[in-house]
């Protein structure tokens, strides 16, 4: 058992640390904002840093690396609210790796690694919630082909994708495509949503797939497990920092002749927000630690890290907001910032409700983390 | 980073499951699984078992006569104790007293103590809170005055856990009232058999005499009793209490009990009650999210590398933890849980209980004793303020 960082994922935190700080400011990210919540050229930068080649195999030009360092990526990205969804890059590269044909592979593995395809899950349905086995969405086996008929929801990035994974039922079960964004019947509307990043309606009409494996359940579990870790990292790298914006805060602030840090009644608040960030991290930990455990044992490690993490940004956001007073609600202050994006990752890959009923649901009779 | 443990850790675990699993006696396991009443000799049988195999100073160094395990092995063998039903060990002697024993006493008081506290032949109690010091522990009055080679103590000590099956006790004393609180307090180590010191019962709200008061009136004391240096007994308490925490978080503990709730809500029929069932469940993530945090804790001790100031956070959850616990147990029996029969806690009773689930018996009990939880070891507030200096400064 260790917990400690390697020398290599101490660099590669350093180095991403380095350029969310320098190339990443909050006025940047602002006008990202503005501009619709994507950017092609901040994306371009972070793929760069080799970042979204993190879980593409070396065999395609991609750096072979593990959920640790995934981790690691992730944290820093929250700590600037970086918009561009790398967690996409990581999810896609992994599915194909693991469950795609070899021609597949070749052809999108090493465009995912260099940055050059955005490939992004689109999953979401109107009427599934957080439900995986939900899909309206129908592949049809054609002369040509299969095509894939339905509508997607907040896909991340969607209108600038280059292509999506889409799972969709082929002959009553669930399948995973692949769909690109040019192909004909593919139409994108984008939006930008609550934390600023951008998100698209995906409609698919007789759109022409590839398909990446028919065993598509087990393949967007894995993905929405990816992502489940990956959030739990981003997250915790967005309350690290939102608590140490309020630790500052609290300090600087004078009310009634002295620092509000002086109070106890906000001392404790703070101490109950270090407490929600170290259960945090330490879930954080446990489900990247877990994304290589066999299918039962992840999906139940996310669901309870999940849960962990979302109440805890819960807190983290809504306290931080609360000890900064009226600042807190301003637009113009960074802090409200990190308490929009908290919230979105909350509601991202299952919420807090959600998870509890999983962990309720998968029960055992043991207890711990070795349960 | 590595979640799993070693091979060889693993081999340290079944070796030690092997021996408990051997050693354990049966009848002592049942009553711990169960929550039934523990008599002075269970405890004390089990200590004693420990202490001839040398593991009731299990977390003692080499030079001690302790086998020397890393933090990850200690914490693996009180895995396996709590695992398979084994009383807690009272950390009064081993782990409170003995390592400020090692750490500030002179060899004489080292071949003095210690092997009694080693075997577990000597049973130590805490002197340390007083009737008007409780978080604000630097103002204990209880005076120790020199007169010759002796101490003359007079006061009164609170909330000394089963001390009246105590034979010694280790206290917090006033020698001194010059500059600050702190700065007057020495560690004294005082037989209790001595004339003078009376020990009085303090029945707790399940109606069991888990505490005591212990007066002190002209007691004498031999100065070669004293640790250290007069006037320095609270950086060696501050050395103790740092102990203490790690120790008090007992996540192993919560594991064993939160698998007895799924029993017991299973035998209530509640486990299939959406309601109930995700209390549970949100306590089972509590639990996993606990022990990560004491795995970390652990990890970083082991490694020497970026050490972790969390120990506070663990006193916190751990005591919430075992309040949950103790009270979901409570809310499952319903009803159940409230028939007041003492006889029905003790191993081997033959009545009846109230609509037929002894299990029930324990249940209210518990959950009233653990309230002292969150008070107990630095309250939680005092916890909070340790936490926020680190976040506030």
């Amino acid at each position: 058992m260790d917990f400690d960082f390697s020398d290599d994922q101490q660099q590669l935190r350093d180095a991403v640390r380095k350029w969310v700080d320098k190339g990443y400011s909050f006025e940047r990210r602002r006008a990202i904002v503005k501009a619709g919540g994507f950017s092609r050229e901040a994306f371009g930068e972070i793929a760069e840093l080799g970042l979204c080649g993190l879980y593409v195999p070396e065999q395609y030009d991609g750096m072979g690396m593990g959920p640790v360092e995934g981790m690691v990526v992730m944290e820093e990205l929250g700590r600037g609210m970086v918009l561009e969804p790398l967690n996409q890059s990581l999810i896609a590269a992994a599915v194909l790796s693991g469950y795609a044909p070899d021609a597949i592979k070749a052809a999108w593995l090493p465009r995912i690694a260099s940055g050059t395809a955005l490939v992004v899950l689109a999953h979401q349905e109107r009427a599934a919630r957080y439900q995986l086995n939900v899909c309206a969405a129908t592949a049809t086996q054609t002369a040509n082909g299969v095509t894939l008929t339905g509508v997607k929801s907040l896909v991340p990035a969607g209108d600038q994708a280059d292509a999506f994974l889409v799972p969709a039922t082929l002959e009553s079960k669930l399948a995973l495509f692949l769909v690109e964004r040019s192909a004909s019947g593919v139409s994108a509307q984008g939006y930008g949503t609550q934390d600023g990043s951008r998100a698209a309606e995906v409609t698919l009409q007789n759109a022409p797939a590839s398909l990446v494996t028919l065993e598509g359940l087990a393949a967007l579990e894995h993905a929405v497990d990816i992502g489940i870790a990956a959030t739990c990292a981003e997250a915790v790298g967005v309350m690290d920092k939102t608590l140490a914006l309020t630790a500052e805060y609290m300090n600087m602030r004078k009310q009634f002749g002295v620092a509000i840090s002086s109070f106890q009644a906000l001392r404790h608040r703070a101490a109950d927000m270090k407490m929600q960030l170290e259960l945090a991290r330490s879930m954080s930990y446990y489900a990247s630690l877990k994304l290589g455990a066999p299918a039962p044992e992840r999906r139940a490690a996310m669901a309870r890290a999940k849960y962990q993490l979302g109440n805890s940004m819960r807190f983290v956001g809504q306290q931080s907001v609360q000890l900064h007073g009226g600042i807190g609600v301003t637009d113009e202050y960074i802090g409200s910032h990190y308490f929009k994006k908290l919230t979105q990752l909350e509601m991202t890959f299952g919420d807090s409700l959600h998870h509890l009923g999983e962990v309720s649901a998968r029960m055992q009779d043991t207890a711990g983390v070795f349960a | 980073m590595d979640l799993a443990f070693t091979p060889q850790e693993q081999q340290f675990r079944a070796d030690i499951r092997a021996w408990v699993g051997e050693n354990l006696p049966a009848d002592i396991s049942h009553k711990v699984h169960n929550a039934m009443r523990l008599s002075r000799d269970d405890m004390q049988r089990w200590g004693k078992i420990l202490g001839k195999k040398g593991w009731l100073g299990h977390a003692w160094p080499k030079s001690f006569g302790g086998p020397g395990w890393n933090s990850v092995q200690k914490h693996l063998f009180e895995e396996e104790c709590a695992l398979a039903g084994a009383p807690r060990v009272l950390p009064f002697g081993p782990v409170m007293v003995a390592p400020v024993i090692m750490a500030f006493g002179n060899a004489a008081q080292q071949q003095r103590f210690l092997p009694g506290i080693a075997s577990g032949e000597v049973w130590w109690s805490q002197g340390y809170s007083e009737p008007g010091s409780g978080s604000d522990l630097a103002s204990v009055k209880t005076r120790a005055e020199r007169r010759g080679n002796n101490y003359i103590v007079n006061g009164q000590k609170a909330w000394t856990t089963l001390g009246q099956y105590g034979e010694w006790i280790f206290c917090l004393v006033r020698t001194s009232n010059e500059g600050k609180p702190q700065t007057g307090i020495s560690f004294l180590l005082i037989d209790m058999k001595s004339p003078g010191v009376t020990v009085r019962p303090t029945v707790l709200l399940d109606g069991e005499p888990e505490v005591n008061e212990v007066f002190f009136d002209d007691v004498e004391v031999p100065v070669e009793n004293l640790i250290g240096e007069e006037n320095k007994g609270w950086t060696y308490a501050k050395h103790l209490l740092s102990h203490e925490r790690t120790n008090i978080a007992d996540v192993n503990r919560s594991k064993r009990e939160l698998e007895r709730l799924k029993r017991i809500a299973k035998l209530e029929g509640v486990d299939s009650d959406t309601r109930f069932r995700d209390e549970i469940a949100k306590l089972e993530v509590d639990v996993v999210a606990l022990e990560m945090l004491v795995l970390r804790v652990l990890a970083a001790e082991k490694s020497g590398k970026n050490p972790l100031d969390i120990a506070a956070l663990l006193k916190i959850r751990g005591s919430e933890i075992q309040q949950r616990y103790s009270e979901l147990m409570m809310l499952a029996a319903g009803p159940f849980a409230l028939p007041l029969i003492r006889e029905a806690m003790e191993a081997g009773w033959q009545g009846n209980f109230p609509g037929g689930g002894n299990w029930c018996a324990p249940l209210a009990s518990t959950y009233f004793n653990f309230r002292k939880t969150t008070i107990y070891g630095g309250s939680n507030e005092v916890q909070r303020n340790i936490v926020a200096q680190t976040v506030l400064g």
